[in-house]
């Protein structure tokens, strides 16, 4: 797959870093990116669309929320980022996701069961649902130095 | 990677939307404007075609759901025809298939507004 010259990725045996603008027009490359990633680690094609959904979930988010126009960011000189650094270690796969815009309470966020959600047929809030749904752990953080840091690891289980 | 394209036919009463490339939040808004379009014309029942569809996140689904309930309340409804085998399976471990109506047919899809 040939990427947008904007899009910056560098690959080592065990390590992947991908950085694009964020922008939601990147959001179909690091799916691709993520999900062969995830095929070539082990993941078999159900996990992988999961993981692929996952990140995408994430990334929306950052584009939709954190990169909102109308909020105000502390990094606001900068151009807009999406951050990816993925990692393999032992069975785990480890996909950070970094950017610099608004910061989101992610420890006091309460969304309803996704039961709820559907039987009330409400049209959004399913990101975070997902994420925690489909990967085994999920964490975020903030700081002034770092940004905001979505974590999420997912098991590969040994057949 | 295809882009997201959206075409359209009627029949009878029925609107058929064919939808190929992806459906994330960054392509929804195009098909978000094209329902809008059709509530305002009074046309309530839709059938969304995925055979060439390669993804749908969440922002798609919640506002497929959300149009649905909207279509629901003028008698009508919102369903999805052809859904590749990949999205079935995402879609309905996240219960999503409670929610819509999945029909693996045209004709079924059209007939199961006629039976309202």
């Amino acid at each position: 797959m040939e990427l947008p010259e904007n899009i910056h990725r560098e690959e080592s045996a065990d390590k992947l870093l991908i950085q694009t603008p964020g922008h939601g027009s990147y959001l179909a490359y690091i799916r691709a990116i993520v999900g062969d990633l995830a095929r070539k680690i082990g993941f078999d094609e159900g996990e992988a669309a999961k993981i692929e959904m996952a990140v995408d979930e994430a990334c929306s988010n950052v584009v939709r929320h954190a990169y909102s126009p109308d909020k105000e960011w502390c990094w606001q000189q900068r151009d807009p980022e999406i951050r990816l650094d993925i990692r393999v270690e032992g069975n785990l796969l480890i996909i950070e996701i970094n950017d610099h815009g608004q910061r989101f309470d992610f420890a006091n966020y309460r969304p309803a069961r996704m039961e709820d959600h559907l039987r009330e047929m409400k049209p959004g809030g399913y990101g975070i649902l997902i994420m925690r749904n489909f990967m085994d752990e999920v964490q975020y953080s903030s700081n002034d130095q770092t940004g905001n840091t979505l974590r999420m690891v997912k098991y590969l289980k040994k057949s | 990677m295809r882009d997201f394209r959206i075409d359209q036919e009627s029949r009878d009463s029925v609107q058929l939307i064919r939808l190929s490339g992806s459906l994330d939040m960054y392509s929804f808004p195009r098909l978000e404007s094209e329902l809008n379009a059709l509530f305002q014309q009074g046309r309530y029942s839709l059938v969304l075609d995925c055979r060439d569809l390669d993804y749908i996140g969440s922002a798609g689904l919640g506002a497929l759901i959300g149009f649905a309930k909207r279509a629901r309340e003028h008698k009508g409804d919102l369903c999805l025809l052809n859904v590749p085998e990949r999205i079935y399976k995402i879609i309905e471990l996240l219960g999503f298939t409670k929610v819509l109506q999945v029909h693996q047919t045209e004709d079924e899809a059209v007939a199961s507004f006629q039976a309202k």
